[in-house]
């Protein structure tokens, strides 16, 4: 199981799940000057950037990757916006065309020697932030739920869907537990859909990553999220590692009371889903032009 | 299947296969296969699949090793590697591209690559070879494995190798991890270079001494090997993964 080749005859699905309620306006703790809707539109941008350059052979980006970014908030749908219109799900080459804008920054690489250059690098924009209104987060797992049942009559072998979830705060319309067992169910030949949850907080409390059982967990909150959440398979769990990550077989795909930094490595995670190194761009980033 | 007089006292017999992954067109393939019999040299390099302008670069590795007579040192590899590196990034120059293969190109391209030059000169025939990254040459005799370069285990093929790359930028790390090795032949002995997919196969059959993997090459016809092989990918014995296969058959002339 989570063994088959993702190929353009069996492409894998993404779905990154944004909360974009209100409360996603306040900023970390520690961190005033920086909204958590910021940083996370940030993230997503990037990671959306990173499947697109793996896809790219040379002058061509493969349908490797069906993507989907949901938002839920005052509305539950989808972040794309301008050219890819109001769809919920794209292939990863029509994502590559379509970014909102472009922007150049510069990266520092090793030039070999010992020493450090700076290359000039563009980084596209598909989303914007946003915060506003509840957390209905039964409504926009129950769109996911859609999506993929959609997805997967024509893709029932492969790579299953892998849904990277992200939220800073309680469902406002109910325990989620129930939808969230219904998405799990669904599956491929492969395996079953993984769902993956990251609880970002704005309070200093300690952080809970990947664990094993729900005995750490505070609330009840946090296990309804943690019983939603499914277990690493061996390819995630290697790349936790190389992440220097600490998770084991068993480890569920939860983050509680995340930070910045686990937001990043949630995504990395999530996404490495090909076994290959999660790409790092957070520690090279210099200047935004 | 070809034959080429090396010398008064020694033939050689090569045969190559060259697979594109299933689902793919040949077109798509990024294993790469050169010989030349004036040099001796043969190679296999094998484009990583991620990587921008892949194929272009395992060619350029591939074609233009073998027509050289240097570079089979570890410093000559490296100031050659570097040489082309920059031939193949100054070709990109003209090229109008987006935003994302921008992006990729500036990371350069990657090859696994195996060179091996062969002398047969002598009553003792012998081969000195050139390997960075998981395209592989098998030594065997008899349906034994001699030596096998420069991975020697089935296990210890992964989906990160250290690669040649094409920016210059990446090879103080990378040319560390360069292979160089010879040996000695006798009449009869086989070579076998191999891209990651089908030397890791190879080898999990010699650990498992399920059968003499070489049998295979001498039995089956092309359209026959290649069914075989396909149906191994489809099966989930192999990976499905470009293949190359270019087997050397040292001979003595009666």
């Amino acid at each position: 199981m989570y063994s088959a080749q993702i190929t353009r005859a069996n492409p894998t699905c993404i779905v990154l799940l944004l909360d974009q309620s209100g409360s996603m306006s306040d900023p970390f703790s520690g961190d005033s000057a920086r909204k958590k809707s910021d940083f996370v539109a940030e993230v997503v941008n990037h990671t959306l950037h990173d499947l697109v350059i793996r896809c790219t052979k040379t002058e061509e980006v493969r349908n490797y990757y069906h993507v989907s970014v949901i938002g839920y908030g005052r509305h539950v749908g989808t972040c794309f916006s301008g050219p890819l219109g109001a769809r919920s799900l794209v292939p990863i080459a029509e994502v590559a065309d379509f970014p909102l804008q472009v922007k150049s920054s510069y990266k520092r690489v090793s030039d070999g020697a010992g020493g450090w250059v700076e290359i000039p690098v563009r980084y596209p924009v598909w989303i914007h932030p946003a915060s506003d209104g509840k957390t209905p987060m039964c409504e926009a797992l129950a769109k996911v739920k859609e999506i993929l049942e959609r997805w997967l009559l024509d893709h029932p072998r492969g790579f299953p869907p892998t849904v990277l979830h992200l939220t800073d705060g309680e469902s406002s319309d109910g325990d989620p537990n129930e939808i969230g067992q219904q998405i799990m169910s669904l599956g491929t030949d492969d395996g079953a859909v993984l769902l993956f949850n990251c609880h970002i907080s704005t309070r200093r409390s300690s952080k809970i990553e990947y664990p094993t059982d729900d005995s750490s967990l505070p609330d009840g909150f946090a296990r309804s999220l943690f019983q939603i959440s499914s277990r690493l398979p061996a390819n995630f769990l290697a790349a936790a590692a190389q992440l220097g990550i600490h998770a084991v077989e068993g480890s569920r795909g939860f983050v509680f009371n995340g930070d910045p930094s686990s937001i990043v490595q949630f995504y990395e995670i999530g996404t490495s889903l090909t076994g290959m190194t999660p790409y790092r761009w957070m520690d090279d980033r210099t200047e935004t032009a | 299947m070809s034959s080429v007089q090396q010398s008064a006292i020694w033939d050689l017999q090569t045969r190559q296969l060259l697979l594109p992954k299933l689902d793919d067109e040949a077109s798509d393939c990024e294993d790469v296969i050169a010989i030349d019999t004036q040099t001796c040299r043969f190679a296999v390099a094998d484009g990583a699949t991620e990587a921008f302008d892949a194929r272009n670069w395992a060619e350029r590795l591939a074609q233009h090793w073998v027509q050289n007579e240097s570079a089979l040192t570890a410093e000559e590899f490296h100031k050659w590697v570097a040489a082309e590196g920059r031939e193949l990034h100054d070709s990109w120059k003209s090229l109008s591209l987006s935003w994302y293969s921008e992006e990729k190109a500036r990371t350069g391209s990657f090859a696994a690559f195996v060179g091996v030059e062969l002398d047969l000169k002598t009553d003792s025939p012998s081969w000195k070879a050139i390997a960075l990254g998981d395209a592989c040459l098998l030594h065997c005799r008899r349906g034994r494995l001699l030596k096998s370069l420069p991975l020697s285990r089935s296990e210890s093929f992964n989906s990160a190798p250290v690669l040649v790359a094409s920016n210059s930028s990446m090879h103080e790390a990378s040319m560390q991890s360069v292979v160089i090795d010879s040996g000695s032949c006798n009449g009869g002995d086989v070579l076998l270079l191999l891209s990651d997919a089908l030397a890791s196969w190879y080898l999990e059959r010699f650990e498992k001494n399920d059968l003499d993997p070489d049998e295979l090459f001498e039995t089956k016809e092309d359209q026959e090997l290649k069914q075989f092989l396909d149906d191994e990918r489809l099966a989930g014995r192999l990976r499905n993964d470009d293949l190359a296969v270019l087997r050397i058959e040292i001979t003595q002339r009666r």
